[in-house]
């Protein structure tokens, strides 16, 4: 009977554990799935920063950092391009998220979700876009500046339109599974 | 039996007399219209049977045959003057088919996955087109899956071939859906329009892959021309490919 419960209790333990890992194999599999119906100019929005917002809200800076570069790793795995890398993005957004605070209001919670995902986008696509003009310095690197720049708008739109929504279940989320936890 | 018949007979036309009266309207409106709305039914009930769309349908088709014999004699054509040459020759023996099970096609990452990979026998530098013509090149295989990069990719450069002014140019992927044609000559007389194919001298690719059309020319630049270049195998709808095995 104590032995029957206890596995019951490691299970329980262990599935809330999951609840967040998860989510976090998800990412690369959205992030190839890139489904063009939800798409904005051809662009997606910029799916890791959904789950990496809450995660370092409630973990921290440090957590956030070092699951921003795993996050990093795993989606520059996928992507070709050997000379770019989403890495830098992905580690300062993850140490910035982690400083935020909760808001009280939900409302408004909801919508800062937005902006703070919009600009973590912003960000990203603002460092990666930088490693390309970098790269091509030497050819016209004046011909990539439009596509560029409407690739980080249409994101950062899609990012901070989507977040409210979905940052705020995944918070809840791993709200829940801590809640467990403890 | 007989009265009531008569009675039947009668009267009908009193307890219908707003039908008539909607037949006389509908029929005043004909009228006033010159039958316009006669002449359109028909239009539509015609339509099936015209003559001219089914000899079109006869003309198109025998057109179509005749590039088709037109093709494989140059096909044929080619391969002799190939050999003559002592060029290396691409044989159809060799094409893998593949389906597209991932697609970014839009945003920074121009990629697609396609379902053969290196248990297939799919190779890095493996060429890929599809209906239009050239789309990519694997950069990457897994055992059952195997990465594109586009041509639209800004780290794909191509070496291109535009077959009216005769002359080698680099096709350079911008992260848009218009890859920049870089000509490195100012005096080159290029025009939109222009069609746009792989390099007899690119080390990368077959030659005579058709690439794309020339969309709109920039010569503001001094030393240079730049051209946008208008794909003609579409990456975003594409579903089938074919990988093509060619040493060059």
């Amino acid at each position: 009977m104590g032995a029957n419960f206890e596995s019951k209790y490691l299970m329980n333990k262990f599935f809330s554990k999951k609840l967040s890992i998860i989510s976090f194999i998800f990412i690369p599999i959205i992030f190839l799935w890139h489904p063009n119906w939800l798409g904005f100019l051809g662009v997606q929005p910029y799916w890791p920063l959904f789950w990496l917002l809450p995660w370092s809200m409630i973990n921290g800076s440090i957590n956030g950092l070092i699951f921003g570069l795993f996050l990093g790793l795993i989606l520059d795995s996928l992507t070709l391009d050997d000379s770019f890398t989403q890495i830098p993005g992905l580690i300062f957004c993850g140490f910035l998220f982690g400083r935020i605070k909760f808001h009280r209001d939900i409302l408004v919670g909801h919508f800062r979700y937005g902006l703070i995902c919009s600009f973590g986008s912003f960000l990203c696509g603002s460092l990666y876009f930088l490693q390309i003009l970098v790269r091509n310095f030497s050819d016209s690197n004046f011909l990539i500046l439009i596509p560029s720049l409407k690739n980080i708008l249409a994101e950062v739109f899609l990012t901070g339109f989507f977040a409210p929504f979905i940052c705020s279940q995944l918070l809840r989320m791993f709200k829940f599974s801590r809640r467990k936890l403890q | 039996m007989l009265g009531i018949r008569r009675i039947s007979t009668n009267r009908w036309y009193k307890k219908k007399n707003w039908i008539l009266f909607a037949i006389f309207l509908f029929l005043v409106f004909v009228r006033i219209s010159k039958g316009s709305f006669y002449k359109d039914l028909y239009y539509f009930i015609s339509k099936p049977f015209w003559p001219g769309q089914f000899q079109k349908e006869i003309v198109l088709e025998s057109i179509d045959q005749e590039y088709l014999i037109k093709l494989n004699l140059l096909k044929k054509d080619n391969l002799r003057l190939r050999q003559i040459l002592s060029l290396q020759e691409s044989s159809n023996n060799q094409n893998i088919s593949a389906v597209v099970i991932s697609r970014k096609t839009g945003s920074w990452w121009r990629q697609i996955i396609l379902n053969k990979g290196s248990k297939d026998g799919v190779e890095i530098g493996n060429i890929v087109i599809g209906p239009g013509g050239l789309l990519g090149r694997v950069k990457d295989t897994s055992l059952f899956t195997s990465s594109v990069t586009l041509v639209t990719s800004p780290e794909s450069k191509l070496g291109v071939w535009v077959d009216r002014i005769q002359i080698n140019g680099l096709l350079v992927g911008l992260g848009d859906d218009y890859p920049s044609l870089i000509l490195y000559s100012k005096d080159a007389d290029i025009k939109v329009g222009d069609f746009v194919s792989s390099s007899p001298a690119s080390t990368l690719l077959p030659s005579n892959i058709p690439i794309g059309i020339v969309q709109s020319i920039d010569e503001t630049l001094k030393s240079k021309k730049t051209a946008k270049i208008s794909l003609l195998a579409k990456p975003h709808v594409i579903d089938w490919v074919q990988i093509l095995k060619v040493n060059i």
